[in-house]
């Protein structure tokens, strides 16, 4: 996950998550019908028009990649084009299926769950998950680069190498889990029921249920050219 | 009157086996004053901030008697959360601590906990901003290192307690943010806050401090002379060497630039280093020098401009940035436990070292010899720091680029430390490239220096312009 794929102003987020599991679900389920490809291309522009321009546009280029992968090895095995054009829809619908999930800033899908007060351990859990892949990168390339910096970066001496890059790299995140938690509860979190504020709470507004009603045009009309 | 922090008769190890970190110790911080806890590094500074705030014991388990006490209540059997609703807490390492995307909503987060209403959230949010000079809505991944460690003194400023225990909060911070800082804490003193802090830079602080309780040996004693101990662990520290003599030119930095994003960090820069100089650079946090830095020393590649290497022999003159030239420059990062990975600290000087003859003579020059035997992660910050620098210099490198060196280092520590880097550098007649914000040490470790502003060269300069610059006249 990227920021600089992020929406200004995603949909709601359990909006954002229904939409992804139709998109994927009826993607599947209609794979074979020509019919799919102008669901796929009209969710893609409300998407678009929603705001996650930088999110459709990284998932056109993934859709259009993959998509021609699968289709030339669905052709090349079974010489048959609509199971190709199948395959195609299947990994399309995965695709697109990606593009709130890419759009929506974690912060944004938290603030929505603590609105709904799901309980605070599962929602601060689910951000510092969501920063940890990022984190874990950014952590494994630094200490890459440090090892070439002490000359422990040849794979022709394995026990350096692997020790030069599980040690500094367990011990950082060993060392980031410690600091997050005590810095979490140094800043007053707890798991009780101390009352807390939502700063900030993401609620359904009026470019939600714009979105909701085209959405459900878009199914309709899937299932209604079926 | 009610003492803001109270430690009374403490004793502390981090186990039954560990020796005590602290012996029948005791300590008072006063409402309206600014305590300064001071030491040598990995005497228990940290670990007198871990049981004002309870992480010790209910976190880091040890074997703990006598009495804390917070706003006038034992802490004992109280969780660190409880706690710190009176304690505002500034931890080490900044970095680790952020969680959320943006400064506003990192800094919302402990006035959630707190459950203040939104509306009192935001006027926190921009009081504590105003103070810490950040922007609410700047991305907290894009901060510099100082701009992160001022990110994490706003959430605590922001929550509003009226004891803050802030442990090494000018690490990474440049002369300005140290100073804006101490100002800030200086005004809240003044409106009756409680604060104690555990700091190495005394010369930045000295201004500010009301008194000052150093530990040794287990002991917490107050200084009965504050003026004088913050003098004597703030002098500057004396440079041994004269001008290099060689001008060979060892890199040379041509129209360099490198973006991060749309925003130029290192703006059409020239630069050249010679063989047998000691460099060094100063600037504000975020100004580039960790970034130019990288570019010298080959990490990053300039986009665009070219930086020319004679170091080693190569069929082109940039930068090969490969095991043969990592043999010849040595790079220490600001966080050394990147760089830390054989199971004792002799093992990793070892490592690099031309001899073990050689590994042995700088674990004694470094003052490290009776940590031999220690794990590099076991140690305190400012011991890993000077491990971590004694096993670069252990492989003799041509050029020694140094990031902040001198973080987590008490004044002994850091005379040492120059005084070893500097004997070293006119043994080996090679380049050294430091970044600092510590008067203390900033002349004695250079022979040329430049002010970096807004990714180019804004001055340069000798000892004398970065005596100029730490002390605020530049």
């Amino acid at each position: 996950m990227s920021s600089h794929t992020y929406a200004k102003k995603p949909v709601y987020p359990l909006l954002g998550v229904a939409a992804s599991v139709s998109v994927l679900v009826l993607g599947l389920l209609f794979a074979k019908s020509l019919a799919v490809f102008y669901f796929f291309g009209a969710a893609w522009l409300l998407f678009f028009c929603m705001g996650y321009r930088r999110a459709c546009i990284a998932v056109l280029t993934a859709a259009l990649l993959l998509g021609a992968v699968f289709a030339a090895a669905t052709y090349l095995i079974s010489r048959n084009v609509p199971a190709a054009l199948a395959a195609v829809a299947r990994i399309t619908a995965v695709c697109l299926a990606v593009t709130p999930g890419l759009g929506m800033p974690p912060s944004y899908l938290v603030r929505s769950l603590s609105a709904l007060k799901l309980p605070r351990v599962l929602v601060l859990g689910m951000l510092i998950t969501f920063s940890f892949v990022p984190l874990l990168r950014k952590e494994a390339a630094q200490v890459r680069e440090a090892m070439k910096t002490r000359g422990a970066g040849s794979i022709f001496n394995p026990s350096i190498f692997y020790r030069a890059l599980l040690i500094p790299l367990i011990v950082r995140i060993a060392s980031i889990s410690d600091t997050l938690a005590l810095s979490v509860e140094t800043r007053g979190f707890t798991l009780d029921n101390t009352p807390y504020t939502v700063y900030k709470p993401v609620s359904p507004g009026a470019k939600d249920i714009i979105f909701t009603a085209g959405f459900a045009v878009c199914i309709v009309l899937l299932v209604l050219h079926l | 009157m009610i003492n803001a922090i109270e430690l009374d008769n403490v004793t502390f190890s981090y186990g039954h086996d560990q020796p005590y970190v602290l012996k029948n110790a005791g300590m008072t911080v006063c409402y309206g004053e600014i305590a300064l806890l001071s030491g040598t590094s990995g005497e228990g500074k940290s670990t007198v901030i871990s049981l004002v705030t309870g992480i010790a014991p209910n976190i880091v388990p040890g074997v703990f008697s006598g009495l804390v006490a917070v706003d006038g209540q034992n802490v004992s059997g109280k969780r660190v959360s409880e706690i710190c609703r009176n304690v505002g807490v500034v931890l080490q390492n900044a970095e680790e601590q952020i969680i959320h995307r943006t400064v506003e909503e990192e800094i919302a987060f402990g006035c959630e906990n707190m459950a203040y209403p939104v509306w009192e959230i935001e006027k926190r949010i921009d009081y504590a901003c105003k103070l810490m000079s950040l922007s609410p809505s700047a991305l907290a991944s894009k901060l510099s290192g100082g701009q992160k460690q001022r990110l994490m003194t706003a959430c605590a400023l922001g929550t509003g307690q009226r004891i803050l225990v802030l442990d090494e909060p000018l690490a990474n911070l440049d002369r300005q943010g140290a100073l804006l800082l101490m100002r800030t804490l200086k005004e809240l003193a003044g409106e009756g806050y409680a604060v104690l802090i555990a700091e190495h830079r005394l010369d930045v602080i000295m201004p500010y401090v009301d008194s000052v309780w150093s530990i040794k040996d287990g002991r917490i004693i107050k200084a009965r002379d504050k003026d004088s101990y913050l003098r004597e662990n703030s002098l500057e520290i004396p440079d041994g060497l004269g001008l290099p003599k060689k001008r060979d030119m060892a890199i040379r930095a041509n129209d360099v630039t490198y973006c991060a994003g749309n925003r130029a960090i290192i703006d059409g820069l020239n630069l050249e280093l010679f063989r047998g100089e000691r460099l060094l650079m100063l600037g504000e946090n975020g100004s580039g020098k960790t970034t130019l830095m990288r570019l010298l020393a080959g990490l990053n590649k300039p986009q665009p401009g070219n930086i020319e290497q004679f170091i080693i022999p190569s069929k082109r003159a940039y930068i090969p940035a490969d095991r043969r030239w990592f043999k010849e420059v040595g790079v220490v990062y600001q966080n050394p436990s990147y760089q830390l990975f054989m199971p004792t600290v002799e093992e990793e000087v070892i490592y690099g070292a031309k001899s073990r003859a050689y590994a042995e003579e700088i674990l004694k020059r470094f003052d490290i010899i009776h940590l031999r035997s220690r794990h590099p992660h076991s140690l305190s910050q400012g011991q890993k720091r000077r491990v971590s620098i004694a096993a670069v210099a252990a492989s003799q490198p041509q050029i020694l680029f140094l990031d902040e060196p001198t973080v987590g280092q008490d004044y002994a520590g850091l005379k040492s430390l120059t005084e070893t880097l500097n004997q070293l550098h006119a043994e080996t007649g090679g380049a050294v490239v430091t970044i600092t914000h510590d008067i203390r040490c900033a002349a004695a470790l250079c022979d040329r220096s430049v002010i970096l502003k807004s990714g180019k060269i804004h001055e340069s300069g000798g000892k004398e312009l970065a005596r100029r610059y730490l002390s605020g006249e530049v």
